[in-house]
């Protein structure tokens, strides 16, 4: 950066002009990648006082793109002012590699003062002691407090009584439709939203009214190759069955075997390949539902700011109950304190502060279509006019979550296991008799294994 | 000075500031000791990184270590009686040997292939070796989004170009008889390159002679290729075909991108569920047991490889 080239005052015949160029290039690109070193380990916190370092809050998630943007400007509104924190995010990759790093630095005792967790992984940690519990007297001191939340939601965030966890947000499986479509259709009630179906038949209707609609395609789904997909179409599904699925450790897993055949059968007469097609992958089906073939979309709401930026007149409801139940499968982003063997209490207290304030910075969250779990934020004016966030905000009462165990949630191995034959089903590989025998299977062999958290 | 040299030593060529006699004592130890302290720091790199892990993983699977907790204790051979039992185990080492054999032929052949047609003089050969080795420079992630989208069933290149011929779409990564052929596609694609410039590199360095003299006995040239060139690169065939085959046996990445295994497990690796069980199921000590038994297949393929190669020699 100091020295200079006696050669850059007095350009020499001898040496062309492009060979001092390059060499100054490369003195810049040294002190630029020199530079960025230096400011590496402040950039990470938000506000003037980071330069203390030590102190900082550490966080850990998983929140990337859209989501992670978001969760950047929730951390910079709660560290403006005086008793702003001073946090140090650190964003890790979504998927099963999150959670293994997740589990090994609390298992190492010295993790980060604050994680997300999906609220359906929490069985595979709390028993183990890989979390910490949190202080509800402390929570409630900063504002916040069992009644915010949905009963659907809070009551998985214990584990034998105790709250291991703070959920941030309820993300379902819903439907997105085309406006346009579904009015053509005749889906739509007077008031313009998406009219109740109640029964099987009269969602496989709705497909057959839609394919026509739009002249192509129904109802669109993405499945291939997927580990998540199949599963929480079936799940919600089943849920709305009123039956049991229960893992209870050491087995056999308690699954409706009738039921679980019907939700099946209702799958594959669905996506038959000719209404609604049966072989698309997650990105493929995407692109379909953007690209206007298709006046329907069985998708996580967290595709909105993809489906919002297609142009589509786009409406969005929760997933329609067609069984006995009102129910739709969600998760949700949930705040964990992971284990420390020996936390500073006067750090614990401030990650209970962070966690309470970053929880009435939701609406922020809203914006990219999750659902806030903490209610006040649903309530505030700033909420009903989010379109079409508002309009499937109820899925929350009725959310239903993965059965809790240790393999489950998430980016599990269980959710790809089960994925595995409901997609042969769907692409008429296997019949759903068949595929629901594997589905039990698959749930008894995972049963079987040594639990290796507890 | 000259005088404490030993007589008939190599004295005379080294320059009159002689290395003091401590250094000339290093220099003798050194090469009494074969050069040991010269692959001393590759040694402690591969016993830190090769033996102390291998050991470590042996040990890990006679235990029920997890990833998750701390306390673990010796059972013995409990993993190994699990993975003896384990249908999953016998399905993904399977997969493990069918891509393998799916693979391993055509990366053989199709590089042989683009080497002959390379080295017989074709017009342009700079351009033809860099197409064919290109895709070898692609990373892992580059090449499976670009074939997930060849592969896609409704946009891809794949059907759109079966729809024009007239015939049935396929779906290349969901029918469970197709993906693992999709994949070994795939592979031969991105990898076949490597192969190539083996071959390539060998048939250059062959000599002519042969090839001059039988052209001149009146042979042509399928009979030259076939009677002098091939025999003449069976070393590198070998060679070629080992290399290839142990490359094959640890194949993860490509699968684990594009098909996490699926569908309906009809792809993932043995590699694959070694991963799932110990870093997304947490089991370490029952993982090891499984990459264990993986460990002595390969060796088995190893040996049996070893064996053939030394009889043809």
């Amino acid at each position: 950066m100091s020295s200079r080239s006696p050669l850059q005052g007095v350009p020499a015949v001898s040496d062309p002009p492009h060979r001092l160029s390059r060499r100054r290039l490369l003195r810049h690109a040294m002190a630029g990648t020199g530079a960025l070193l230096a400011a590496g380990p402040l950039s990470g916190c938000a506000s003037p006082a980071s330069a203390s370092g030590a102190s900082a809050l550490s966080v850990w998630d998983l929140f990337q793109g859209g989501d992670g943007m978001l969760m950047d400007e929730m951390i910079d509104a709660v560290s403006r002012g005086d008793d702003g924190f001073d946090v140090d995010r650190t964003i890790l990759d979504w998927g099963p590699s999150y959670y293994t790093k997740l589990a090994m630095s609390a298992a190492g005792g010295r993790a980060s003062d604050v994680a997300a967790m999906h609220l359906s992984r929490l069985a595979g940690y709390a028993p183990g002691g890989l979390v910490d519990p949190f202080d509800l007297d402390l929570l409630a001191e900063f504002g916040v407090t069992e009644k915010d939340f949905t009963p659907a939601v809070w009551s998985r965030t214990r584990h034998e009584g105790t709250v291991y966890a703070i959920p941030l947000d309820v993300h379902p499986f819903i439907v997105f439709y085309d406006r346009k479509a579904a009015e053509k259709a005749g889906l739509l009630d007077s008031s313009g939203a998406l009219a109740p179906l109640g029964s099987p038949e009269a969602l496989l209707e709705a497909g057959r009214a839609l394919a026509k609609a739009t002249g192509t395609s129904g109802i669109i789904f993405g499945h291939v190759t997927d580990t998540a997909q199949n599963w929480r179409l079936f799940a919600g599904l089943y849920a709305q069955t009123g039956a049991e699925f229960t893992l209870p450790d050491g087995g056999p897993a308690r699954i409706d075997v009738d039921a679980a055949v019907r939700v099946v059968t209702l799958m594959t007469q669905l996506f038959d390949g000719k209404t609604n097609p049966n072989n698309l992958d997650y990105n493929g089906a995407l692109a379909a539902f953007t690209g206007g073939r298709g006046g329907m979309a069985m998708l996580g709401e967290w595709e909105l700011p993809t489906l919002k930026e297609s142009g589509i007149d786009l409406g969005a409801a929760p997933f329609p109950q067609v069984f006995e139940k009102p129910a739709v499968y969600t998760d949700s982003h949930s705040f964990v304190l992971p284990h420390q063997d020996d936390p500073d209490p006067e750090r614990r207290r401030e990650a209970h502060r962070y966690v309470a304030a970053v929880l009435k910075q939701s609406l922020t969250w809203a914006s990219a279509g999750h659902i806030p779990a903490y209610q006040p934020v649903l309530s505030e004016p700033g909420y009903a006019k989010l379109e079409p966030q508002s309009s499937y905000a109820d899925a929350a009462k009725v959310a239903v979550l993965d059965p809790p165990n240790w393999f489950v949630g998430a980016g599990s191995n269980f959710q790809n296991r089960m994925c595995q034959p409901l997609q042969s089903a769907l692409l008429g590989n296997t019949s759903p008799e068949k595929a629901v025998r594997q589905m039990v299977r698959e749930a008894d062999a995972l049963l079987r294994q040594p639990n290796p958290v507890a | 000075m000259t005088t404490t040299a030993p007589p008939g030593s190599q004295r005379r060529t080294e320059p009159p500031t002689a290395p003091a006699d401590g250094r000339r004592a290093v220099l003798r130890r050194i090469r009494s000791g074969n050069g040991f302290v010269f692959v001393l720091p590759f040694l402690l790199v591969f016993a830190l990184f090769m033996v102390w892990p291998i050991v470590q993983g042996l040990w890990m699977s006679f235990t029920d270590s997890s990833l998750a907790l701390r306390d673990t204790s010796f059972v013995g051979l409990d993993n190994y009686t699990e993975a003896f039992g384990d249908p999953d185990v016998w399905s993904s080492l399977g997969n493990t040997v069918f891509f393998t054999a799916i693979s391993s032929v055509p990366l053989v052949l199709v590089a042989l292939a683009m080497a002959l047609l390379v080295h017989s003089g074709l017009a342009g050969q700079w351009a033809w070796r860099l197409a064919f080795f290109a895709p070898y420079l692609l990373p892992v992630t580059v090449v499976t989004l670009i074939w997930t989208w060849l592969y896609q069933p409704e946009l891809g290149l794949g059907n759109q170009f079966l729809d024009t011929l007239g015939m049935e779409p396929v779906g290349w990564l969901s029918d469970e008889s197709v993906a693992m052929w999709s994949i070994a596609a795939l592979t031969v694609w991105w990898t076949v390159g490597f192969n190539f410039l083996l071959y390539l590199a060998a048939l250059q360095s062959l000599p002519t002679t042969f090839d001059e003299a039988a052209a001149l006995d009146g042979a042509g040239a399928w009979r030259r290729l076939w009677s002098i060139t091939l025999p003449q690169l069976r070393r590198t065939t070998g060679l070629v075909a080992m290399l290839q085959v142990l490359a094959s046996l640890k194949v993860f990445d490509q699968i684990y991108i594009l098909t996490k295994g699926g569908p309906n497990g009809s792809t993932r690796p043995v590699l694959e569920y070694v991963y799932d069980v110990g870093f997304t199921g947490y089991r370490l000590g029952y993982a090891s047991a499984v990459s264990y038994l993986f460990f002595a297949l390969i060796i088995v393929v190893s040996l049996v490889q070893f064996r053939l190669f030394r009889r043809e020699d």
